[in-house]
């Protein structure tokens, strides 16, 4: 059942009158001539307005505006500069403005308390009167945070309002989730955010791979050259809940952090999949990893091991000996050598299998942000997302399916959602085949996995995995193909399209998908004290505050008493 | 009968003398003195006889006929011409000044007369843009209408459709000056003006030029 609560009955007229509807229909939307009255500036693309029809309020979202007149001579012969008082006269008269509405969804005039929206499948009459759409009426959509569930957590709010946007927590876990955006637009904070709210309520335990390392740790803030100041990363914020594992345990030292686990892999570790998707960045033929299953097919998970063991002239040998086609495996070893300098890679593990080091804090409750220090090649970052994610996919299958037999509660896996920046890589439509990540994005949601894709370049990702996701989070996109690429997938986008290339470059994001009711422009929540203080965050509270806190988490650590 | 009419009935001729004019007593502040008498009504005008010899209220001037309902009419024409409709005056070369110590008498037999459109009445509700459903009687006194009351007519823009819809009168012209009329009425408040302007636009139905020259000459 859907929780969001109406407040049911018939309310008080709302605040600031906008217009009155004169003309649309249900599949392109609907057109409201401007009051007189308002400033067509006041009308900004992704606004709230709400449409009282006789038996429902529609809730819509600005979507265009137009000047028009009623007379062409008028545009013509426009009144001289100086005539003030012809421009005001004609203005909302001859002269007047249309805005496009897009209702997103509608609620009966008489709904019951517990009735929440519905998607729209009528359109209100002639001359409805719009109105700017207040807090309550945000709240009525969109839920309050701090409910009782806990369920919704507000991301910002909407243009020139106040109140909070949340969105479900619960429905944002169920999914794979983007967050997009062009670069330096916010996408690092909104996945913080996000992944705050996650942590916050509880609701899924986090695994981030966090090539640039902002998440972890604290990270900087872009001031637009007026010096920089930093940010409280989730270790900050969340204290014990928080784990980080390092690949590059002296960069995270560096920056003045001890690293929970120091990860290692080791090349037995490394499956011919963790290779494939790497044809890009290693540049391999496809004849490659048809030679890699056949070092596979004899030497099993030695393969990798044994085959960068070999030195040049060797290989050819080799290659011989196992029927492989000599040139082949040569570039395949060639090409492979790399992965020799990265310091990671050990050929035995000293402090035991970080992939299982990881299970066990997911297992706990608490989420992994794994640092890859200086190591920020993509290569790198392909690899050992791609080896490690595989192996964690393997094990929630098999945790589900226990669940699935034994049907106990306590064997339900917790629900998993694993960040992946720069999602285009291993999302293209040829990766997306080979990776891991295309299989989470497309079924894992079976299996309690689901994935938070961070992107600048949307279009890059593959359309299947695209439509399958629940939730976008998208700030300032200009390109044509990025935008055709989030709205995949999401109906009636007609009217966003103009939105999403209307964003500001900071600060807003168009939120659209499962995890709210109908799409809405944020200006997003402030990242820092206030928020801080809001999350529970003990450096940001007072004396009082923090002792009371600190009490509470005991009896809920240890019980009354 | 007012004060003003005593004495003037009492000398003939005193309001052909400029300098006599000058003493007319004053009419008491409370009912101010009527500038014309009905001599001809229908429902949508009337023609009223002006008290003084060119003395008729402006062109586009509210004007109020005391009756039961009193009548709201506008001032659309004002003509003088001579009392015998047989004789038309004749031109004599000289000044008013020089004529009227020469041969006062001719004076005496001109009279200026106005027109007045008919657009609503009063009743114990207020102002109605209503035709009342008696015209005036004859031989009642016109009055100018007073500010508050030009004001109060003119909220709503109903006048203006009367006098859009009026055949026989100079429909712009009349626009033009009681608007200024009615705009003067409310201490040149420009919102009024704005506001009219586009109820104007619409009865206008959207002629930008003739609407552009109104409000020019308006606002001039």
């Amino acid at each position: 059942m859907d929780s969001r609560k109406g407040t049911g009955g018939k309310k008080a007229r709302r605040g600031r009158r906008l217009g009155v509807i004169t003309r649309g229909s249900l599949v392109e939307g609907l057109e409201m001539k401007l009051d007189p009255s308002q400033n067509i500036e006041d009308m900004k693309a992704g606004k709230f307005a709400v449409i009282e029809g006789e038996k429902n309020d529609f809730f819509s979202m600005v979507t265009d505006m137009r000047l028009d007149a009623a007379n062409p001579e008028i545009l013509l012969h426009p009144p001289a500069l100086d005539d003030e008082l012809l421009r005001q006269v004609l203005s909302g008269t001859s002269t007047y403005n249309i805005v496009s509405l897009r209702p997103m969804l509608m609620l009966p005039k008489d709904a019951a308390v517990e009735e929440g929206p519905r998607p729209v499948k009528a359109i209100p009459s002639h001359f409805s009167l719009v109105q700017e759409a207040e807090e309550e009426d945000v709240a009525r959509i969109f839920g309050r945070e701090g409910d009782e569930e806990g369920r919704f957590f507000s991301l910002g709010t909407p243009l020139d309002m106040e109140t909070q946007v949340c969105v479900d927590m619960v429905r944002f876990a169920e999914r794979s989730n983007g967050i997009f955006g062009k670069t330096g637009t916010g996408k690092s904070f909104l996945t913080r955010l996000a992944l705050c709210g996650l942590i916050h309520f509880e609701r899924a335990v986090n695994l981030i791979f966090d090539m640039h390392n902002e998440y972890g740790f604290r990270a900087m803030k872009e001031t637009g050259g007026r010096g920089t100041s930093f940010v409280k990363g989730l270790k900050q914020l969340f204290g014990e809940r928080v784990a980080i594992f390092s690949l590059d345990p002296r960069s995270t030292r560096a920056r003045g952090i001890q690293p929970d686990f120091e990860v290692a892999i080791s090349y037995d570790q490394i499956a011919v999949e963790d290779i494939a998707p790497l044809q890009d960045e290693l540049k391999l033929n496809p004849t490659a990893v048809e030679s890699a299953y056949l070092v596979y097919a004899i030497y099993k998970e030695k393969w990798l091991s044994t085959l960068l063991k070999l030195d040049g002239p060797d290989v050819e040998e080799f290659a011989a000996e196992i029927g492989a086609h000599a040139g082949s495996l040569v570039a395949l070893h060639r090409k492979l050598k790399r992965l020799e300098n990265f310091p990671f890679m050990v050929s035995r593990l000293t402090e035991g299998d970080a992939v299982d080091r990881i299970m066990e804090y997911l297992d706990r409750g608490i989420n992994v942000v794994l640092e890859f220090g200086q190591q920020t090649s993509m290569l790198c970052y392909l690899l050992v997302a791609n080896i490690i994610a595989r192996r964690i996919h393997e094990m929630y299958v098999k945790k589900s399916e226990r669940y699935y037999a034994t049907q106990r509660p306590e064997d339900q896996p917790r629900q998993l959602m694993i960040t992946i920046e720069e999602a285009h890589k291993f999302l293209n439509p040829v990766a997306a085949k080979q990776t891991i990540f295309g299989t989470i994005a497309r079924e894992m949601r079976k299996y309690y996995v689901s994935l938070l894709i961070v992107d600048q370049r949307p279009s890059g990702i593959d359309d299947e995995v695209l439509s399958q996701i629940g939730t976008r989070i998208t700030a300032l996109l200009n390109d044509e193909k990025d935008i055709q690429a989030v709205l995949t997938g999401v109906s009636g986008t007609e009217g966003l399209r103009s939105v999403l290339a209307s964003l500001d470059s900071k600060q807003q994001a168009l939120v659209i998908g499962h995890a709210v009711p109908m799409p809405v422009v944020i200006k997003t929540r402030e990242y820092g004290t206030q928020f801080y203080r809001e999350l529970g965050c003990l450096d940001e509270l007072g004396e009082e505050e923090r002792r009371a806190k600190v009490q509470k988490d005991i009896k809920a650590l240890f019980g009354e008493g | 009968m007012s004060k003003t009419q005593e004495y003037l009935r009492r000398r003939p001729l005193g309001r052909f003398l400029a300098d006599d004019a000058a003493v007319l007593p004053v009419a008491p502040a409370a009912r101010p003195a009527h500038v014309g008498e009905v001599v001809e009504s229908s429902t949508t005008e009337l023609i009223a006889e002006a008290c003084q010899l060119h003395g008729a209220p402006p062109f586009g001037r509210f004007v109020r006929v005391e009756f039961e309902a009193p009548i709201i009419a506008i001032v659309y024409n004002v003509f003088t011409h001579s009392i015998e409709p047989n004789r038309r005056p004749t031109a004599y070369g000289k000044t008013e000044a020089e004529l009227r110590l020469e041969q006062p008498q001719i004076f005496e037999l001109l009279r200026t007369e106005f027109q007045a459109l008919v657009v609503g009445y009063r009743d114990e509700y207020g102002p109605a843009p209503i035709l009342p459903p008696q015209p005036a009687r004859i031989h009642s006194f016109v009055y100018l209408c007073e500010d508050e009351e030009v004001a109060e007519f003119t909220q709503s823009d109903e006048y203006l459709r009367s006098i859009l819809g009026a055949a026989k009168v100079p429909t712009d012209e009349l626009l033009v000056a009681t608007l200024r009329h009615a705009l003067r009425a409310r201490g040149g408040e420009g919102a009024y003006l704005v506001e009219m302007g586009k109820e104007l636009s619409r009865l206008l139905r959207d002629d930008y030029d003739r609407l552009s020259s109104i409000l020019r000459r308006i606002a001039r």
